[in-house]
């Protein structure tokens, strides 16, 4: 075992407990490698396959699906910033957050800044359009972002 | 009318609402504790079939009547499924519940789990909801701590074991099939139906999957009666035998181009004008609405003289809209495009379609490119003829597709058509517009 | 009793369970399909299959349903009326074959499954003429390479996921999957396990379009001029029935014939693949005859009568002298026309069965990653030979045992040999280098073979051997199963089949007729009484009793 640290295979087989079927562990055990390592790497793949007894390609047909799991070639940044593109947030500037953000960050769609921090994604409706336009830091909801230097800067002192 | 308190959002405003010791302070689990003293399963099955109360994740069934179709005598597991993946864009009223009061949503989870009889509970939260997930693991652990949750739930013969699981931002995790599988480790393609899932579910065993409003409902009305739930909202129309009614309190999420977005609490059947004007603020810029999404994007659009349409489980549907939903409001003022916000709905469509089968996956791809088109001023009204038929034959209205997500994909491109042709028209007729990155070039400067 | 009504035509099912599809092939009805497979799991999602669907009620009137319901996923139960070809049943459907088509390629006049193509096929019958499409189609990057012998044209997908359900539910390896999502979800394998089990290219024919490729028949010949046949694969024991796909007497591809008496819809790699062998430029081509002075070139009408007579001289002088190897690559009227001729050159002529190549364990399918094993559905056998019990029942109703070439010689060497061998392994690699030393004892060899080896070197006669893409007659298979085979190809250059060159032998006239020699074997051997009337049936006949 190289890919995943001994922390990690421990709290898979923790969950394959919690489950009917081993498969059901899929899932967690994606979450678990992308927050500690912020990609799931082949490596990880197949070793999470074989714990699940599964094939790595049933592994990657689940992750893939998501498209919320990145490779080992696009890891994510600290910071996954993302920004709700849905109708309320549409309707309330959610573009033109986005394409400060884009000046702001120096970084298209997708991308990642030279000093890994920021990751610039899209998001559909992220469930605060109460306070649109809105973004996710993670997980955690950040909403009526109307200055986003001002949300840069805040997120860079966390960090 | 009598101003209207707030049941389900009683508690969100106070401080430490979110703690098991503010919960129990509040009466917090004195229903619970009740009933599995003095009621069987069937028992507050029953209570909850008389109550009227219909699902609150978009589809409107009968709670206690999907409860029934559980095969009686099954040696189990038998699961609970709670959705909390709420996915429908400009919906958020399963996020504040659980964020702040998710208390209350896990006894009416135990409530339910007792009165199906499930052994275990999977509560199955959308990633993008981390401090509501956050929230909820709490509730969950001091559930346990104090005994309303693990075996022998306060001395009693019951015993539910509850597991947190989180998604990966996929919308169709949210059709109740889809959530299965994607609970299972599988990619969310949703199944086929029969079988349904209480007779075949999860892992292949008998579940029930529910909505976070719906049980919050659920332990309001073992604590205040079915009585109370049915002296709000609106009862069948006697000249509808299949109308089950519109009771209870529904949490109506308002957002958009209004003054005052947010969550408001009131009873089933107010109009969308009165929404909009007396709880949102009315339309910002001292504007008008050109129209609104009554329910979540699925639903269609809601003309400017349609606003009196009563938001109750048949209201929409009088005005060709597919349905309530999940009460979720969106107004976009008379400077938007529809062309635009039509663009927006399409794009999500398109994206979250799980690609399982040809009408959908194909549909959703063709309707956006179309829009997309038009968008960039090259459309032709062949384009709008096109969108329409398409709109029209996708889904489980027509038995063309396998799951809701493409009636729901349909529904808002043929509303669109129809209900805002001539403004179609006259857009492909005046050609190219400029905009950029291909986002909303909205009026709100 | 239940009666299913397809299209007003009513169907009696019996007792049985079937969905609709199967149902209207009862009436001769085809519901166009692509997802659906009897051996797979229904998912109901390509939608092609979409009909309406009503009950006729006791009084006689028929409601039907409002929405149309796929057939597959829709099980036939008494007094269900399917209506498939009425406004709304063709019109579903030609709105999937529009939704199909918008991002599939027009790749035709480049496209291997041109002419076996279901998208073709059902375009035809049930789609529309023209096309609505002006944006642009989604062109996904080709796969060449998904396995050894599997390539995927990923833009011509239709997301069946039959190929998908294959590797999971048959195969068991699970090496393919979908990645993405929507209108961008594509059949990928993950880095780490190329398609590569040994089932993997039933997929091929699994795939409706021509999406899934076999490298092996990759851009080698239009399937509209080739010429097929009903055969049995001569890979192994399991005897998978196939189609036999030949033009002017070339092989270009074997694929697994549905028979349920047999392996049912598939067959492996190593069967599919293992014709080459009959188009070989290295085959024995023409008999040989060596005389005292060179290696004489002669003609079969100088060889035949040679041959008897040099055996019958044996037979005269020494009546135990004589042994023929009956391979078990022989067909069963072959081996009996063998063992028939050399009986009536001498009775006390031994008959011994050629080797049995064994390789490994029988392979059972699917696999699984867990601990429990699985029921097999499919097995390949590890004996590599496709009729030793066929030729063993032969010899042990002329010798009442059977015992093995090594066996016998090692107890006797004789003074002739007939080893009618027609393995097709080159360079006689079938043979062990004990056996070849044993064989060279002999002082009179006659090689009948399909490859030259140190053998047929020295053997005084040599004779071509046929393959079975070009032979009429039966194998039986492990379970007993007795299936015909029919020739594609016509043997090249100076090639007889071992029938035609035994009837010679045998100075009997004519063209060899399987059906003919079959009924004399029903008559003598009473392992094979169920070969009288001399026809076997497309599924062949189970000749033991599994009770």
């Amino acid at each position: 075992m190289s890919a995943l640290n001994p922390q990690i295979v421990e709290k898979i087989k923790y969950l394959i407990t919690l489950y009917p079927a081993k498969q059901a562990v899929t899932l967690p055990a994606l979450h678990l490698v992308q927050d500690e390592y912020r990609c799931v790497s082949v490596q990880s793949i197949v070793e999470i396959a074989a714990l699940l007894e599964l094939s790595p390609a049933e592994v990657h047909d689940t992750m893939s699906f998501y498209g919320f799991f990145k490779t080992e070639a696009n890891p994510l940044g600290k910071c996954r910033l993302w920004v709700c593109r849905s109708l309320a947030c549409d309707l309330r500037g959610a573009d033109d957050l986005l394409n400060n953000l884009i000046d702001k960050l120096g970084v298209g769609l997708g991308e990642t800044t030279k000093d890994g921090l920021f990751t610039l994604e899209e998001a559909e409706c992220i469930g605060a359009c109460e306070g649109a336009p809105c973004v996710l830091i993670n997980d955690v909801h950040s909403l009526n972002v109307l200055d986003a230097d001002r949300l840069v800067e805040e997120i860079k002192k966390k960090l | 009318m009598a101003k209207y308190e707030p049941v389900l959002l009683k508690r969100i405003s106070k401080e430490n609402s979110d703690t098991i010791e503010s919960y129990l302070a509040d009466g917090g689990y004195l229903g619970l504790m009740r009933i599995l003293k003095d009621c069987s399963p069937s028992q507050v099955i029953d209570l909850v079939k008389s109550s009227g109360l219909r699902g609150r994740g978009g589809a409107g069934f009968p709670t206690g009547l999907k409860w029934t179709f559980l095969p009686k005598n099954h040696p189990g597991p038998i699961y609970l499924c709670i959705n909390a993946d709420e996915s429908e864009p400009c919906t958020f009223n399963n996020r504040v519940l659980m964020e702040k009061d998710p208390h209350q949503v896990l006894e009416g989870i135990i409530l339910s789990a007792y009165a199906v009889g499930a052994s275990k509970v999977f509560i199955y939260v959308r990633y993008e909801y981390g401090d509501a997930y956050r929230a909820t693991e709490r509730a969950v652990n001091q559930a346990y701590e104090k005994g309303f949750l693990g075996k022998n739930i306060q001395g009693s013969p019951y015993s539910l074991e509850a597991v947190m699981h989180k998604g990966a931002a996929a919308y169709i995790c949210g059709e109740e099939t889809g959530l299965i599988e994607s609970l299972e480790g599988k990619r969310a393609w949703p199944r086929i139906k029969p079988p349904f899932p209480a007779i075949e579910g999860a892992f292949r065993k008998p579940t029930i999957v529910n909505n976070i409003e719906t049980v919050a409902c659920i332990k309001n009305i073992i604590d205040l009666g079915g009585d109370w739930f049915k002296s709000l909202g609106i009862p069948p129309d006697p000249a509808n035998p299949r109308d089950a009614g519109s009771y209870g309190p529904k949490l109506y999420c308002i957002s958009g181009h209004v003054n005052k977005p947010g969550l408001v609490e009131l009873p089933m059947g107010i109009s969308a004008r009165e929404l909009i004007d007396e709880y949102g603020g009315g339309v910002w810029k001292n504007r008008k609405a050109k129209g609104i999404i009554p329910g979540g994007n699925s639903m269609g659009f809601m003309t400017y003289d349609e606003l009196d349409t009563k938001l109750d489980f048949n209201g929409p549907g009088k005005v060709g809209c597919l349905g309530l939903g999940t009460g979720a409001v969106t107004v976009f003022d008379d400077q938007t495009s529809i062309v635009d916000v039509l663009y927006n709905i399409c794009r999500f469509f398109a994206h979250e379609s799980c690609g399982q089968c040809t009408p959908c996956r194909e549909g959703t791809s063709w309707m956006y490119k179309i829009i997309e088109r038009i968008r960039k001023g090259h459309g032709s009204i062949e384009d709008l003829n096109i969108l329409e038929e398409v709109g029209n034959r996708i889904g489980t209205m027509p038995g063309t597709t396998i799951c809701g997500l493409a009636d729901g994909a349909g529904w808002p491109v043929k509303n669109a058509i129809r209900k805002y042709r001539s403004e179609f028209e006259s857009y492909i007729k005046n050609g190219t517009k400029k905009f950029r990155h291909l986002h909303l070039q909205m009026a709100h400067h | 009793m239940a009666t299913v009504y397809i299209n007003d035509k009513a169907v009696d099912i019996g007792d049985k369970n079937l969905n609709l599809v199967q149902v209207a092939e009862l009436a001769g009805v085809t519901i166009p399909h692509y997802c659906y497979h009897p051996e797979l799991s229904v998912v109901a999602s390509c939608r092609m299959c979409l009909v309406e669907v009503g009950e006729k009620k006791p009084d006689g009137t028929v409601v039907m349903q409002p929405r149309v319901i796929p057939a597959c996923q829709t099980p036939a139960k008494d007094n269900l009326v399917v209506q498939t070809a009425t406004e709304k049943s063709k019109s579903a459907q030609a709105q999937t074959l529009e939704a199909i088509l918008l991002n599939h390629p027009l790749d035709c006049p480049v496209c291997d499954k041109a002419g076996e193509c279901k998208l073709q096929d059902y375009s035809y019958k049930y789609g529309n003429s023209e096309s609505r499409m002006v944006d642009d189609k989604n062109t996904p990057p080709n796969k060449p390479d998904l396995g050894h012998n599997i390539s995927l044209f990923t833009d011509r997908c239709i997301m069946c996921s039959r190929c998908v359900r294959f590797t999971r539910e048959i195969s068991g390896t699970a090496e393919l999957h979908i990645v993405n999502r929507g209108s961008h979800s594509e059949i990928d394998i993950f880095p780490t396990e190329p398609l590569n089990n040994k089932l993997a290219s039933n997929v091929v024919d699994l795939c409706p379009v021509g999406a899934l490729a076999s490298k092996d028949f990759l851009y080698t010949h239009r399937v509209w001029n080739l010429k097929t046949q009903d055969s049995v694969c001569a890979g192994c024991s399991t005897g998978c029935s196939i189609h036999l796909d030949t033009n002017k007497n070339v092989v270009y591809r074997l694929r697994p014939r549905e028979n349920p008496k047999a392996q049912g819809y598939f067959m492996c790699d190593d069967g599919r693949l293992g014709y080459h062998y009959a188009n070989s430029g290295d085959r024995i081509s023409k008999p040989q005859m060596k005389t005292e002075i060179v290696a004489h070139q002669n003609s079969w009408k100088d060889i035949i009568p040679a041959l008897r007579t040099d055996l019958k001289a044996i037979g005269t002088k020494k009546p135990n002298g004589i042994a023929v190897m009956l391979s078990p690559f022989l067909t069963v009227e072959e081996a009996y026309l063998l063992a028939s001729f050399i009986k009536s050159v001498s009775a006390d002529a031994v008959l011994v069965l050629g080797p049995i190549p064994v390789i490994g364990e029988d392979d059972h399918y699917p696999k699984t990653r867990g601990t429990t094993p699985l029921k097999p559905k499919f097995t390949i056998r590890n004996e590599k030979c496709p009729n030793r019990k066929g030729v063993e029942e032969v010899i042990r109703y002329f010798e009442k045992k059977v015992v093995s070439v090594v066996d016998y010689l090692n107890q006797t060497i004789p003074d002739v040999m007939f080893v009618a061998a027609g393995y097709p392994d080159k360079d006689g690699s079938w043979m062990d280098s004990n056996l070849l030393s044993l064989f060279k004892k002999i002082k009179l060899l006659i090689a009948q073979d399909l490859f030259p080896s140190e053998l047929t070197l020295a053997s005084k006669y040599v004779i071509p051997s046929a393959t079975f893409s070009e032979k009429e007659g039966s194998f039986v298979n492990f379970s007993g199963l007795a299936q015909e085979l029919h020739w594609g190809c016509v043997p090249l250059h100076q090639v007889r089949t071992e029938g035609q060159v035994y009837l010679d032998l045998l100075e009997r006239k004519g063209l060899l007729q399987a059906s003919t020699i079959r009924e004399e074997i029903a008559k003598a051997i009473p392992y094979f009484f169920k070969f009288s009337g001399g026809k076997l049936g497309e599924n062949g006949i189970e000749l033991e009793n599994l009770s």
